[in-house]
């Protein structure tokens, strides 16, 4: 059997994680939540995670860092960023070191899912169409997340 | 895929390595032949779009209101055809206003000077010296049209990803360079970049439904929500937002519309002189 998709999700912000908690695990996936870039990347470093959804700007370290640590330790494992101050310079350069999509604030949590749900379709993994693209049916279409 | 425009000091040179750039990568290539479907759906002269692409506005020539007007219909009508991606676009100051997209592969194509002077001499013969006074007075006059008409100046390479002299680089050379670097990571579309395409697209719709009633009119989209700015005064505040609502509104993609109205200061002034 199939094992459920691993993701961690960081963001200094301690809302975001509650909010996106619970939309990421309207998909079946496994969600775990960090508000500290340290303490995740040793979660990390313990477990193998699928994907990783990452602010860029955090007071200890920024998103593009995390993204090349992730990297480093698991070349297979795709790296959303997201953040409040996108830029053309800071989307290139996600891109350049590796980052799968990148995704500017405000965003609705569908948005979000559906990125997962390429993540982790581009990994190999099924996931059930109907999940994705049903923003209504969950009740979030206008909960818009912003933040930093 | 990216999109690439690409503008050049020479517009036929601009249009043929367009076209074999197109070409090469599988891409379709979009340029001024678009202006004649433009000119037909919005009902103007398709002469008045080629001027609004060449000249400044000016007392005997094409009017302020009929350039900002005739720009507007050709962003609007190329940035429709951006949204598509897998695009190379030239000849129609796409560089000037698609502008902050990450995948979009922005490239100056500079002439060379001696091949560019032929051109423009169309083969009369003339001193070298009244030739680059010729090329230096063109390039000040494409200056002041693009600071005028978009507020950029299209001949300051910071402007573009890559500049490419063909004074020693060949024309293939020039195709295979950007072909090359369409297939850089940092060039792909990503929700982001494809986002900022669609607000951009969002907004240069909601302009032209705008732009005849406010000449003036400046729109910004994010996602369903448009920001309008236009100038009025004090008594018209009402009535112009009431009118820029509704019009805006009409786009069922549109959920927001916020009005900002500026002081028109130079009416105001003319007012107060009777």
């Amino acid at each position: 059997m199939e094992r459920q998709v691993r993701v961690l999700l960081l963001d200094d912000e301690p809302i975001v994680g509650k909010r996106l908690v619970p939309a990421l695990a309207k998909l079946g996936v496994e969600t775990e939540s960090f508000t500290d870039p340290e303490a995740a990347l040793q979660q990390i470093a313990r477990k193998d995670f699928d994907i990783v959804v990452t602010d860029f700007r955090m007071d200890k370290m920024d998103g593009l860092e995390v993204l090349k640590q992730v990297l480093k330790k698991s070349p297979r494992t795709k790296v959303i960023i997201i953040t409040g101050y996108a830029t053309l310079e800071i989307a290139r350069q996600a891109l350049a070191i590796g980052a799968f999509d990148f995704i500017a604030k405000p965003f609705k949590p569908n948005d979000l899912r559906n990125i997962v749900v390429k993540a982790a379709r581009a990994l190999g993994y099924k996931i059930n169409e109907k999940l994705v693209d049903s923003s209504t049916a969950h009740g979030d279409s206008d909960m818009e997340l912003s933040g930093s | 895929m990216p999109v690439v425009t690409l503008s050049s000091d020479s517009h036929p040179l601009g249009r043929e390595i367009a076209g074999r750039a197109a070409t090469a990568l599988g891409y379709d290539c979009v340029d001024r032949e678009i202006l004649s479907a433009v000119a037909d759906r919005h009902d103007v002269p398709e002469t008045g779009l080629h001027k609004a692409l060449e000249e400044s506005p000016s007392p005997f020539g094409i009017s302020s209101k009929n350039h900002a007007r005739y720009l507007a219909y050709i962003e609007e009508a190329t940035l429709a055809v951006l949204l598509k991606d897998h695009v190379v676009c030239s000849g129609l100051a796409a560089h000037l206003y698609v502008r902050g997209i990450s995948h979009v592969l922005k490239i100056r194509i500079l002439a060379d000077p001696q091949k560019l002077a032929g051109e423009i001499s169309s083969g009369r013969t003339t001193s070298p010296e009244k030739l680059s006074a010729f090329l230096k007075r063109r390039e000040r006059f494409r200056r002041r049209w693009s600071l005028e008409a978009y507020r950029v100046d299209e001949t300051d390479p910071s402007v573009y990803d890559m500049v490419i002299s063909l004074t020693q680089i060949d024309p293939d050379e020039a195709v295979q360079t950007i072909v090359e670097t369409t297939g850089y990571r940092k060039f792909q579309p990503m929700t982001y970049s494809l986002k900022c395409m669609k607000d951009k697209a969002l907004a240069s719709r909601v302009r032209v439904a705008l732009i005849d009633r406010f000449p003036d009119v400046r729109v910004q989209a994010d996602g369903s929500s448009v920001v309008v700015q236009t100038k009025a005064l004090e008594r018209e505040k009402q009535k112009k937002t009431e009118v820029i609502k509704k019009l805006a509104g009409e786009f069922p993609e549109i959920a927001a519309v916020e009005v900002q109205i500026l002081p028109d200061i130079f009416r105001k002034a003319a007012e107060s002189f009777r």
